[in-house]
């Protein structure tokens, strides 16, 4: 394999502007063909813009693109992939209810199908890389990681000479994410360059061959050696040292061994009254299949519990079926001595259940509101007489919270939409921590797509309410972050619980096996 | 009820739904794509108008039709432009634009035709297929049927084979259901959704020319009465499938047809009500008769790049 | 400039938000090319246009007909914005109105409440008619909430039903029908007695108007705090905007999608109340030919403000009273007035596109 000088991929200046937020601004940087270049930063820093700006979704305000010494100009995806970069995004763009065949062949042919040669096409491929795929499955029937499988496949047998994966690593198992480096590896050096964003810095030690770290929509630091330069990169990816890290913060990169941040507390044997129990809960879906398979835990006053595993698992269904969103097919709910199980969401929060769920957008708030109603969505009646609304008392309370949370503003009479993820994620937090009588906090996800910053408030904000005395449990699928804040944890994998320990670093290992289905 | 009457029947209800399963088709397909089309209506009314004036003015009910196609065009066009490249909200562009139809094709009609408002226009000629044409007592009653029947049974299946074995096919279901993944794979989803439209106006246009010199051989003012809209609740009723829609659509004609049929048999159930049936049973068939309804994910959403 | 002109000055700007402009200007064109459209047909347009002014204020009896035009257009017009509030979008108002008129009529002539005291013989029938109404919407609300059933497809074939109901109802002699006393006796019904037709204002039936305007006006400003200051408004606008997450806050999406068809429904069967009782006083089929989408494009044009839609129904009860006269007079078709309307709509649906671009 010959390596030319020539970059495959040339970025200069590039400036992308949002309205008044500025994305991605003066980047400039290369990409040689046969590596495997990481693009570094935090959440926010502007590392999707620019994977978008690559693959032609956007068109930068300023600067210049070149691909194979030609300026490159994309106005859309076909561009890009007609120059031969492919991109695997974020969020999968698979269509659901159509097999990984026909979405294969989507946007790859004229005329008529013949269903049976890229059947053959797609079987071979998927061996050569070393993964198996069942081409007549559904997308609906598949999991994350196999989904993800289906969109690298798509990009893989266009054998593009640039492989854009966009933080592809956050939905998937341990072994899974090391089989994914390896595929990056044996792409690269097939001769084609591969592009890895991500914010976690285990992989950039495992996979980078290069570099590029952004924060702030900035360029702030490259290297051609980042195994060895680690720490510099994360001092320019944070703007700051990996020690004056919050260590749930850190945990968030990756950075390091999670030191506990609480000690364990010896976890009760009889569960004290004022506690959360949850007792054969099970949640099957539309379709017959069951989603969360007789979940039982109990959770003391105090006591974070950790529900670890790789998102698809049960999760959203767990969360959904405690905050009332959800009818469970069996199972009973307890706090304290109420039982929970069949209320609806005005009554679990009435009896002082706080939920932050994990897709903020979809079910935390309503972003065309402003962040004042957002704030006080579940208790607007408490600003209502004779059903008519005070509208200034709400702003002054809402002013209250905001400040006290740190939610950034201009005014709580803004758009909920004007606000960055992190403060969006605060108002939420806000709101469901306030609840009067606040026992037991749900948190699903909360540190997705967060800045540091933002994760350690999160953090802080459900430390505070544990010492009041609420249970909390927190699902996550960043394993790190719950070693670092919860005190004991267990893994769902297909609905069921694998099993429990506590949450010592000591057993990441066991933890991650029993999230990839192996019983303890 | 003797088999004549029987076959009678049959071929009414097939003749009746012809307009309902053309304009079906179409707009299966736009909604496919992921565009509710309302307008149907005022697309069918724009193809029934201009095949009527056509064929009036030419005295040639063939060249009357491909007036009919050529007016819808323009309509057609509106609607997707509106619905994709300016994003309007797609219910209320249909709906404006059929009060816009109703209105314009009532005042051209007025002006052209004037106080003769019952004008005889030269039809479209029957067809029977050879074979099925001579079965005793049905082959005439059900088979003898408007050439542009046949022709729209032809262009139906064609539809179907598309929609199963093409890759134009594929592109359709993708762009109603995650348009993003047909843009990120470097297909026009706006291109796709027009062609959707323009289809939907092309068969909504063979629909309306079908009432006008096909059945009736006459224009009247607002003669859909509705039957786009019949036409959108067989698409929900079929679940959004060709077949399903076809067969609802055939239903929704047996139910018109009952309105003639009913009377000749000494039944004597009160002619209103009769009418309102097609519609009863479309709302008893969007009201969940078919159970829960799964349309296309993202039926109804102006797609954004993000 | 002083501080008090200022606020003033930014306030007047603050109502002539681009949308309202738009609006404005989408009916000016559409306007002008009607007037382009009436000399196409080859009408002499000043004879159009001055048959047009007679028949919207030419006479005291003119303008009073065009503001009870305006008062049924601006009822499904205000029900309109209210489900609209919800994003639900309720095309029905014509069956809402057919089914108000039918119920108003039929409890009129056969309620028995004509020997009643206390305003009670039109009271009741109205009430009649909105409980119908009510009925109609919930119809839609139902599917909606239970199947999931566009809203939009079910109230425009309820409409469907309930304008052939009408029909039924006065061809039938054990409905409605008046006694057949003759072959040639029309399908209507009885004319409704005395006690139960609205009162007029001024008593004065060349100034015809009636107690249907005082009540509309009425429910325009409820309908407005409502919308603006109310607990229950602030809950449409969150289901509206996001079922799932209003859901999760405890606003219950049943509630609120049923109260919102609920009363869009019951303000459509009060117009044909008192379309029927303030103005037609007998019931024909096709009674609510039209009505129904005057009023919702009015809901349209209004984006959202209740005066915007007393406006817009204002616009259009003189335009309709105008078109009549104009085709009586000077031979322009009332069809001309559709097309105006129709352009309207389409127009404000594509200037949407630019209004967000401002934004």
């Amino acid at each position: 394999m010959q390596r030319t000088t020539e970059p495959l991929l040339a970025l200069q200046g590039v400036t992308k502007r949002f309205g008044s937020l500025v994305a991605v601004s003066e980047a400039s940087l290369d990409i040689m063909p046969g590596e495997v270049h990481c693009i570094l930063g935090e959440n926010g820093a502007g590392k999707s813009t620019l994977c978008n700006l690559i693959f032609g979704v956007h068109v930068p305000d300023k600067g210049e693109m070149r691909f194979r010494g030609e300026i490159y100009r994309p106005t859309g995806p076909s561009d890009a992939l007609v120059s031969g970069i492919a991109m695997v995004h974020q969020h999968f763009s698979l269509v659901h209810d159509m097999t990984v065949v026909d979405n294969v062949i989507l946007g790859q042919q004229r005329g008529l199908v013949n269903t049976r040669a890229w059947v053959r096409r797609l079987e071979r491929l998927a061996n050569d890389y070393g993964f198996a795929l069942d081409p007549y499955a559904k997308i609906d029937d598949l999991s994350v990681g196999e989904r993800q499988r289906v969109e690298i496949i798509k990009c893989l047998i266009r054998e593009p000479r640039l492989f854009v994966l966009d933080e592809p690593t956050a939905v998937l198992l341990p072994d899974e994410i090391a089989a994914l480096l390896d595929i990056c590896r044996r792409v690269a050096n097939g001769g084609a360059a591969v592009v890895l964003v991500t914010h976690k810095l285990a992989e950039i030690k495992k996979a980078a061959d290069r570099v590029t770290v952004l924060r702030g929509g900035r360029v702030v630091a490259r290297s051609d050696r980042p195994a060895e330069e680690i720490d510099a990169l994360v001092r320019a990816m944070i703007q700051g040292d990996v020690k004056s890290l919050d260590k749930s913060a850190a945990s968030t990169l990756g950075v390091g061994e999670p030191e506990r941040v609480r000690t364990t507390a010896a976890p009760s044997e009889t569960p004290t009254p004022e506690a959360v129990q949850i007792d054969g809960l099970t949640v099957i879906d539309n379709q017959g299949v069951t989603r969360l398979d007789h979940f039982t835990l109990a959770i003391g006053p105090g006591e974070i519990v950790g529900v670890a595993g790789v998102e698809g698992n049960g999760q959203s269904e767990l969360a959904a079926a405690l905050s009332g969103m959800v009818e469970p097919a069996s199972g009973r709910v307890f706090l304290g001595d109420t039982e929970t199980t069949h209320l609806s969401p005005r009554q679990i929060t009435a009896a002082g259940i706080g939920v932050v769920p994990e897709d903020r957008h979809a079910v935390g708030c309503v972003v065309e509101m402003s962040v004042a109603e957002n704030i006080f969505l579940n208790r607007l009646d408490a600003f209502t007489r004779f059903g008519f609304l005070r509208r200034k008392e709400l702003i002054e309370a809402a002013g209250d919270l905001m400040k006290r949370f740190d939610v950034r503003a201009a005014a709580p009479e803004i758009a909920f939409s004007a606000l960055s993820g992190g403060n969006q994620q605060k108002a939420v937090l806000a709101r469901e921590i306030t609840l009067p009588k606040l026992a037991f906090l749900i948190a699903a996800q909360p540190t997705r797509g967060l800045d540091v910053g933002a994760v350690a408030a999160v953090y802080g904000h459900i430390r505070a309410a544990c010492e009041r005395g609420a249970a909390v449990l927190l699902i996550s699928s960043e394993l790190d972050e719950l070693i670092a804040v919860a005190d004991r944890i267990v893994v769902l994998y297909r609905g069921r619980i694998m099993g429990n320990c506590a949450a010592d670093p000591s057993e990441r290992e066991s933890i991650g096996a029993m999230m990839a289905g192996q019983a303890r | 009820m003797t088999w004549e009457l029987f076959a009678v029947f049959i071929g009414s209800s097939v003749r009746l739904a012809v307009p309902l399963f053309l304009a079906g088709t179409g707009e299966l397909v736009s909604e496919r794509a992921g565009v509710l089309n309302m307008s149907i209506e005022g697309m069918m009314l724009t193809g029934a108008f201009g095949a009527a004036v056509g064929a009036w003015a030419t005295g040639n009910p063939a060249i009357g039709l491909l007036i009919g196609v050529v007016a819808v065009a323009p309509v057609a066009l509106l609607q997707a432009v509106l619905s994709n490249t300016l994003r309007a909200n797609q219910i209320v562009t249909g709906i404006g634009i059929n009060i816009l139809i109703l209105g314009a094709t009532t005042l051209a009609y007025r002006e052209i035709f004037g106080a003769r408002s019952r004008e005889q226009i030269p039809g479209l000629a029957k067809w029977s297929p050879p074979l099925l044409g001579d079965i005793p007592v049905f082959g005439e009653a059900v088979f003898q049927q408007v050439w542009l029947f046949y022709a729209g049974i032809a262009i139906i299946v064609l539809t179907a084979l598309v929609l199963r074995y093409t890759a134009l096919g594929i592109a359709i279901h993708a762009a109603g259901a995650e348009p993003r993944a047909v843009d990120k794979s470097g297909v026009s989803v706006t291109g796709i959704r027009y062609l959707g439209v323009m289809f939907a106006g092309f068969m909504s246009a063979l629909a309306g020319a079908f009432l006008s010199i096909g059945d009736i051989h006459t224009f009247t003012e607002g003669m859909t009465r509705g039957a786009g809209y019949l036409a959108i609740a067989a698409v929900i009723f079929g679940k959004w499938t060709l077949t399903g829609t076809v067969l609802a659509c055939l239903l929704f004609g047996a139910a018109t047809a009952l309105q003639f049929q009913l009377p000749t048999l000494g039944v004597n159930i009160p002619n209103a009500f009769l009418i309102m049936l097609p519609y009863v049973l479309a709302l008893l068939a969007v009201g969940g008769l078919a159970g829960r309804q799964t349309a296309p994910r993202a039926l109804g959403e102006p797609y954004i790049r993000r | 400039m002083t501080d008090v002109a200022l606020s003033g000055y930014r306030r007047i700007r603050e109502w002539v938000r681009p949308s309202v402009v738009i609006s404005i200007s989408a009916v000016v064109v559409a306007g002008l090319l009607g007037l382009v459209l009436i000399f196409a047909i080859n009408v002499s347009v000043p004879d159009a246009l001055s048959a047009f002014i007679d028949g919207t204020v030419g006479s005291p009896y003119a303008i009073a007909a065009s503001i009870n035009r305006s008062i049924a257009f601006a009822l499904v017009g205000i029900g309109f914005v209210i489900a609209n509030r919800a994003n639900l979008i309720n095309v029905g108002g014509e069956g809402q109105i057919a089914v108000g008129g039918i119920a108003a009529t039929a409890v009129a002539l056969y309620g028995g409440v004509a020997g009643l005291p206390a305003g009670l013989p039109f009271i009741i029938p109205l009430v009649a008619a909105m409980v119908a109404g009510v009925i109609w919407g919930s119809i839609a609300g139902v599917l909606k909430i239970k199947v999931g059933t566009n809203e939009v497809i079910s109230t425009l074939l309820l409409s469907f039903i309930a304008v052939w109901l009408v029909y039924w109802c006065v061809q039938s002699p054990a409905l409605l029908r008046k006694p057949m006393t003759s072959s040639a006796t029309l399908p209507e019904s009885l004319e409704i007695p005395d006690p139960t037709k609205l009162p007029l204002l001024t008593g004065d039936y060349s100034f015809p108007l009636n107690t249907g305007l005082p009540v509309t006006v009425v429910i325009a400003i409820v309908a407005g705090l409502l919308l603006a200051r109310s607990l229950f408004g602030v809950q449409l606008r969150a289901v509206g905007f996001n079922p799932i997450a209003a859901s999760r806050a405890g606003i219950s999406y049943q509630r609120m999608v049923m109260f919102a068809l609920a009363i869009a429904g019951a303000l459509g069967g009060l117009a044909g109340g008192i379309m029927l009782l303030g103005d037609q006083y007998v019931l024909k089929d096709g009674f609510s030919s039209g009505y129904g989408f005057d009023g919702l494009v009015a809901g349209l044009l209004a984006r959202g403000s209740v005066v915007g839609v007393i406006a817009a129904a204002l616009l259009f009860g003189f335009l309709r009273s105008g078109g009549i006269n104009m085709e009586m007079v000077a031979g322009v078709p009332t069809a001309l007035v559709m097309v105006i309307q129709g352009l309207i709509v389409v127009t404000l649906a594509g200037a949407a596109y630019f209004i967000r671009q401002r934004q």
